[in-house]
């Protein structure tokens, strides 16, 4: 299992590129196999996709964007400015796994001793009170190895009591390519919503999920199933229950008709937004 | 009934009294109570006092066993008793000696000791099937030789309420050479549907690591990993459960597990009452197990040996926390135990320095190398990647001292699924078709062989077939053979199907250095 949070955004970077880069700014939208690049013996691997002559870097995506071999990626986003990772254009943007299986997708690249990556680990994740806890421990474990089974991951400090005055809040949980499933920096998200819903005593939270179009930067369009909106909103209203919210506050609704994508951010549009009313 | 002596399966040697001696020698108090093997079997009824500590002759060495609320009496004790019409116990197959799991070896020599007519052996689920002659070694050669016990489950699925649901693919037999899948009686097309599949007992001790949610893998105190749904329900506490007590996830609670297996497993007429109940789930959520002695290495704990070894460690331990950083190393430091110079005393004192040196080089090798885990399903594709490099420990071994996956969730790691299954012309072989609509097994998509669909029993989702949690890594010398089928019946079976399985490459010395490692755990 992989801890700790991903950033909510792809940030790549680019070095080897087939072609001539296209400047910052401009849109990609297109469906690639990923291919995964071994970036030495202790490091995690990571992957790119090439379109049109261009490898795009996929590093850093939420949970549910990390590209699979044996899966097609849809990737969206901006080329971003910036320093290449991976061997490939930095995006700004959403990548997404399809679900069918595509055993064409199936590359490795070995470890080339030029694109190297960065050990993560406890020392330089979490939060600045769980960083310093696992440092004091590793000092103490030096001079007595049998502290080494105390955990070194402290739980977090709970987050504060939102406090009056208690305003409209909305979130927006943004989802993969025909698929339910959010991204657990997003549902760390929910969760905090809950609280609020608590304390605030919301007077209503009103659930609305979407489905969306996503046009290729080939011209063709490709559409979320006709379920895929109302799935989110009742999986959104499923958690809200779960997490203790009355069921009479909340009202699910879904848009059936898929907003229709124009190429540039079409990921925003595959979304659930929860809007509470104190 | 307190002798001493052991037989060392890893070598020829033979200790009895001289153990003692040696212990004394080396300044260590010998607080446990030890049973040989020839003892160490308990049956229902039997009118003990189970020690606050106990040791029980193993493979390797021996497992201590210890009661965290001090002895316990056995007479009338729900854990011991026979409560149903089979004669058996939990205890039967949930054994001291065995870490309170149970082994094949201990089954096979309960068979020789009662001519097969031990309560262990029941037709219900002790033989392959219960339409066939019991008499017969043939009929239980899965319990004898791999272990396994028949876990009959209701097709389709049902919820938690009784209610059936609607599963997502269609099953069928290919070939079953028990006969039970097939049978007008006991298969899947009998009055009452069901498939019977094939499945060790895990071992009842060490479950505060079980029950408790995880802490440090924000938001699986409350969602799948895998799909972030939410979690279910503890219906007696109202909080989330973990799903870690059972291979599929099907029972939440030891009371639960308990109700279960009373009537599946013990063939009670009526239910378990509310005070057999709290009873069995009291001493159940008490017990720790964990190899506490080597035959080579001898003594696993106390001063000079890694902090993790030992059920002491489990007990005073914190549940529930990743290990998978470079501190805690899963199971803590094995440093003392590195690269000692063997002195110019005895050779067995030679021997057990460079052993204890192998289970640390192992140790580390659990840790730190790194390999491919590829094409596993409800893992890789929860958000980690296809592939994602990690090692034994760091990937999905990652609980801090237990050594199974903390989020909680399941995975189809090989061991039911072909191709990866090892070969198991023993087992049932299933052929699953997945509805058109429904999301696919990530990387088998919708025609999936298995020995046994597993999560996909309990959910009816075309994604769990064959998906299985992780399980606790401790005491394992006491309870070959390994993985939930029996695919591994020694620690090189099962490292050796790691190494095939995602193909890494180890050495020779190196699968010696896990096993040694294992082995101590």
């Amino acid at each position: 299992m992989k801890r700790g949070h991903l950033s909510a955004a792809l940030f790549f970077t680019a070095a080897a590129v087939l072609a001539a880069d296209p400047p910052a700014g401009t849109p990609v939208s297109f469906l690639a196999c990923p291919v995964a690049r071994d970036t030495g013996p202790d490091t995690d691997l990571c992957f790119f996709a090439e379109y049109e002559g261009n490898r795009y870097a996929l590093v850093n995506p939420p949970d549910w964007g990390v590209p699979q071999l044996k899966h097609r990626v849809l990737v969206e986003g901006r080329v971003k400015e910036g320093p290449g990772l991976c061997g490939a254009i930095p995006i700004e943007g959403r990548a997404s796994v399809i679900a069918e299986i595509d055993e064409n997708c199936n590359l490795i690249l070995p470890f080339d001793d030029v694109i190297k990556g960065a050990a993560g680990g406890v020392f330089n994740s979490g939060t600045p009170q769980q960083r310093a806890f696992a440092q004091d421990l590793a000092r103490r474990v030096a001079l007595d190895p049998n502290l080494s089974v105390e955990p070194a991951i402290a739980d977090p400090a709970p987050a504060p009591l939102p406090t009056p005055p208690f305003e409209q809040r909305t979130l927006v949980i943004i989802y993969p390519f025909d698929s339910d499933r959010g991204s657990g920096p997003d549902m760390v998200k929910l969760k905090d919503l809950v609280t609020f819903i608590k304390v605030a005593n919301a007077r209503s939270v009103r659930v609305v999920g979407f489905r969306a179009t996503s046009r290729l930067s080939s011209g063709s369009d490709i559409t979320e199933g006709q379920q895929i909106a109302e799935n989110r909103a009742t999986k959104i209203a499923s958690i809200l229950g779960g997490l203790g919210v009355n069921a009479k506050l909340v009202h699910v609704n879904w848009q059936a008709r898929a907003i229709d994508g124009n190429g540039d951010g079409d990921w925003r549009n595959r979304k659930v937004e929860i809007t509470v009313e104190p | 009934m307190m002798q001493l002596g052991f037989e060392s399966k890893r070598g020829a040697m033979v200790f009895a009294a001289v153990t003692l001696m040696c212990v004394c020698v080396a300044g260590m108090v010998l607080s446990a109570d030890t049973y040989d093997a020839a003892d160490a079997w308990w049956k229902p009824g039997d009118q003990r006092l189970m020690p606050a500590s106990a040791e029980y002759q193993d493979a390797l060495g021996r497992v201590r066993v210890v009661n965290a609320n001090g002895p316990v009496a056995t007479k009338g004790h729900a854990f011991f008793t026979a409560l149903g019409s089979n004669g058996r116990a939990c205890v039967t197959c949930h054994q001291p000696s065995n870490g309170m799991g149970l082994s094949a070896e201990t089954i096979r020599r309960r068979w020789d000791q009662t001519g097969g007519t031990d309560p262990l052996f029941a037709a219900v689920d002790g033989s392959n099937c219960p339409n066939l002659q019991q008499a017969d070694r043939k009929s239980h050669s899965l319990l004898l030789d791999r272990g396994l016990f028949r876990v009959f489950l209701p097709w389709p699925p049902r919820a938690a309420d009784g209610s059936a649901l609607q599963p997502e693919f269609t099953i069928e037999v290919v070939r079953d050479p028990t006969g039970c899948n097939t049978d007008p009686a006991y298969g899947l097309n009998s009055k009452t549907p069901s498939i019977s599949v094939y499945r060790r007992p895990r071992p009842v001790a060490n479950l505060k690591y079980l029950l408790e949610l995880p802490h440090g893998v924000p938001p699986s105190e409350f969602l799948f990993y895998n799909d972030k749904s939410l979690l279910p329900r503890n219906p007696e506490t109202g909080g989330f459960a973990s799903l870690q007590l059972m291979s599929d996830g099907r029972d939440l609670t030891p009371k639960i597990q308990a109700r279960d297996a009373a009537k599946n497993h013990l063939q009670t007429i009526a239910a378990l009452s509310d005070k057999q109940l709290a009873q069995i789930e009291s001493f159940e959520t008490q017990v720790y197990a964990a190899q506490a002695f080597d035959n080579v290495a001898g003594d696993l704990t106390g001063a000079g040996s890694p902090p993790g070894l030992g059920p002491e460690a489990l007990e005073k331990g914190a549940p529930a926390r990743l290990g998978n950083n470079p501190i805690n190393r899963i199971f803590g430091s094995f440093a003392m135990w590195q690269s000692l110079q063997p002195p110019a005393a005895g050779a067995d004192q030679t021997r057990a320095l460079m052993f204890r040196d192998s289970a640390a080089r192992g140790a580390d090798i659990f840790y730190l190398r790194r390999f491919l885990i590829n094409d596993v399903g409800k893992y890789n594709d929860k958000g980690l990647g296809n592939p994602f490099k990690r090692s034994c420990g760091s990937g999905c071994h990652n609980t801090l001292l237990m050594g199974m996956d903390l989020a909680p969730g399941y995975m189809d790691l090989g061991l039911n699924n072909l191709p990866w299954a090892n070969a198991r012309p023993d087992l049932p072989l299933f052929k699953v078709v997945c509805n058109s609509s429904a999301a696919p097994q990530s990387y088998l998509g919708r025609v999936i062989y298995t020995h046994d669909p597993a999560r996909g029993l309990i959910t009816g989702k075309c994604a769990d077939v064959g998906a299985s949690m992780t399980q606790q890594s401790r005491s394992l010398a006491a309870r070959a053979p390994y993985f939930m089928n029996g695919s591994a019946a020694n620690l090189r079976e099962l490292v050796d199907f790691y190494d095939r399985r995602f193909n890494i490459g180890y050495s020779e010395a190196e699968k010696v250095d896990l096993v040694n490692f294992l082995g101590v755990l």
